[in-house]
């Protein structure tokens, strides 16, 4: 794996996506300002603002540096540089993943410090803690398919599943008894389907990750 | 160091409607093979397939000594390459896209770069999207050229441009083979190009290479003949006729393996030969391509 | 070093014979001297847009005449025997004498007709001449 190409690569497409990137780091700011106002909606709501920026950047970032790469037909100039599909997936991978762990980490830690600070909703963490994974992998998801099919239909779709996922699970997760249970409470009360939530959400992710290389290996029309 | 800067042996590629069977080339280094043939014919796929972007299900493929596709990665460092369905990226300037490109080749020449500009009549600080299609061809050329490669490969390198750009695209890339140790493969349907500037000429057609020789062979040994016929004699046996045409006194016969003593054979039989012309590149390639079509044998 | 030389495209001859030709003239007419050096192939290949492989055989079939030399890494230059020009000139008198020949065959002469017919043509260049040498007498 040639790692200076991957780096070239990663820059070039951060270069390429400046302004969303750069809109993103707004959003990020703004809704970091509205929350630190101190109210407890502004909480709420700069949360959700924080959510919304990153599942768009998520998607965003992967339709236009993956879908488009096909789309606008710079795709044979990208792998008439000395790549193989290892370098061009990794590129786009790491380049993507970065991107969205920026305002993704913010959140995670924002919010699960702000949880730990404030002494009556510790009970939230384990649920903040699954949700926040979830949107990981919902955005993986969404890299994962449009990698492997190129598509724009296809990735606009994963990206509908992912939404819903999210959605969906988000219900789910606040009715299972053991993340349930003392969420609304004053203290973290971690269980053991809190934990193997977690642990399902990141081998997913591992997992998504594995088969997307894995299909690209196969890939034998590259173009 | 390998003596042929591409090598296919028995590529197949097969698609559910389109299939390019058994292809084997052998281009020498530091010289410029055309390749002509129709659309869809199996150009493209075999250029993709050269540079490791398609890969072939069956047969070897060797491209400046290196397997591809598995070696694609350091083959691809000493190939420069231009298709017609290749884009660059619109919202970035063509200068953007040559320090990208910079930063990756050592091989960039800055002071040619320059001179390719001038010559190419392009701006650096205009972004890729405001350009002409005759102006993105160029840019993608002096991306390609700059680094000095040691193999080009090229498909449809002129096709969209004006007399003047032609040219000078022309120019350029016989400029490169001022270093023998520089190859170029390039495809083209057109064939006063490849005619022109071409060592090698290859004609595929419905993904079978149907002939590959240089291009004095070729234009030595087709002919047209036109004869007149005694009343009594009959059409003179001649090897390698593909094509008979005319009227049936005066028939004119296209055959690959002229040989000059054929003139006297003509008229010996009965058959004054009235003139032998030599056909040009497209001649002979369509000529080619009917023969084979219609399975026409004589 | 750039050279003079013009190819046409439209031109109906391949571009070998054009190039001898071109490259036949200039040493005709003494532009380009015995044992001048004189482009190699590539470079004359690059300078007129034309393949490598044209230019070769142009080259060798001027070698084969005795018109150009060329030495293994040395390159080429026009051969320095001092009856170039007139060489050259029987040369091309030769190719135009088969093809008056040929042109006699198709058209019926026979040999003999052909023959006076190049004396007609001898005799006019010399009647031609004299009324041209009285011409500038009466008039200088």
């Amino acid at each position: 794996m040639n790692y200076a190409m991957v780096k070239r690569l990663v820059l070039k497409d951060w270069y390429l996506q400046r302004w969303a990137i750069l809109g993103s780091l707004a959003g990020i700011v703004a809704t970091l300002g509205i929350i630190a106002t101190g109210a407890k909606v502004a909480f709420l709501f700069g949360l959700i603002l924080l959510i919304i920026v990153i599942i768009s950047i998520g998607a965003h970032m992967a339709v236009a540096t993956i879908v488009t790469e096909r789309k606008e037909q710079t795709l044979p100039f990208v792998m008439s540089l000395p790549i193989s599909y290892r370098e061009y997936t990794a590129s786009k991978i790491w380049g993507n993943l970065l991107i969205f762990l920026i305002p993704w980490l913010t959140m995670v830690v924002g919010s699960i410090g702000l949880l730990l600070w404030s002494p009556s909703s510790r009970g939230l963490v384990p649920y903040t803690a699954v949700m926040s994974a979830e949107i990981l992998l919902s955005t993986c998801l969404i890299l994962a398919v449009a990698l492997i099919t190129e598509s724009q239909g296809w990735a606009v779709a994963a990206i509908m599943v992912g939404n819903i996922g999210v959605n969906g699970l988000g219900y789910a997760f606040a009715h299972i008894a053991g993340i349930a249970k003392g969420m609304w409470g004053p203290t973290i009360q971690w269980s053991g389907a809190a934990s193997a939530v977690l642990l399902a959400e990141f081998a997913t992710v591992v997992l998504l990750l594995g088969v997307t290389f894995f299909v690209q290996a196969r890939k034998k029309d590259f173009l | 160091m390998n003596d042929l800067s591409v090598h296919f042996e028995g590529v197949s590629k097969i698609y559910p409607h389109f299939t390019l069977d058994d292809l084997s080339l052998e281009l020498p280094t530091g010289t410029i093979m055309g390749l002509i043939g129709a659309n869809g014919a199996g150009k493209s796929t075999t250029i993709r397939i050269l540079m490791g972007l398609v890969h072939q299900d069956r047969g070897l493929v060797q491209v400046l000594g290196r397997e591809m596709p598995r070696e694609q990665a350091a083959a691809k460092l000493d190939i420069g390459f231009v298709s017609e369905d290749m884009r660059l990226y619109g919202p970035a300037t063509l200068a953007w896209h040559m320090s990208f490109v910079r930063s990756i080749y050592p091989q960039w020449d800055q002071a040619y770069s320059e001179m390719l500009l001038r010559r190419f009549d392009l701006k650096p600080e205009q972004k890729i999207k405001g350009l002409s299609h005759g102006q993105r061809v160029k840019a993608a050329l002096l991306l390609a050229l700059a680094r000095r490669p040691r193999l080009l490969v090229l498909d449809e390198p002129t096709t969209g441009l004006d007399p003047v750009a032609r040219q000078e695209v022309l120019g350029e890339l016989m400029a490169v083979l001022a270093d023998e140790d520089r190859t170029i493969l390039f495809s083209s349907h057109n064939t006063l190009d490849v005619e022109q500037v071409s060592d090698q000429i290859t004609f595929i057609d419905r993904g079978r290479i149907i002939a590959s020789d240089n291009k004095e062979m070729f234009l030595e040994r087709w002919r047209r003949l036109r004869l007149v016929l005694s009343p009594e004699a009959g059409l003179p046996s001649l090897p390698g006729v593909v094509e008979i045409g005319g009227s049936e006194r005066l028939p004119v016969l296209v055959t690959n393996r002229f040989d000059p003593a054929m003139v006297g054979a003509c008229n010996d039989a009965g058959a004054t030969v009235q003139a032998v012309d030599t056909m040009t590149l497209e001649e002979i390639f369509v000529a080619n391509v009917h023969s084979r079509r219609e399975k026409q044998t004589v | 070093m750039h050279s003079d030389l013009v190819i046409s495209q439209t031109d109906g001859r391949p571009m070998y014979l054009q190039i001898m030709e071109q490259i036949r003239q200039r040493i005709a007419v003494g532009d380009w001297e015995q044992g001048k050096e004189i482009p190699s192939i590539r470079q004359l290949a690059v300078s007129l847009r034309v393949s490598v492989i044209t230019v070769k055989r142009a080259y060798m079939e001027l070698e084969r005449d005795g018109i150009i030399v060329t030495q293994q890494g040395k390159g080429s230059m026009v051969s320095p025997d001092p009856e170039l020009g007139a060489k050259l000139y029987d040369q091309e008198l030769a190719k135009h004498i088969d093809r008056v020949a040929q042109l006699g065959e198709l058209l019926g002469l026979t040999p003999k007709e052909v023959a006076s017919r190049v004396r007609e043509a001898t005799d006019r260049l010399t009647t031609d001449r004299l009324r041209k040498d009285r011409l500038t007498k009466e008039y200088s």
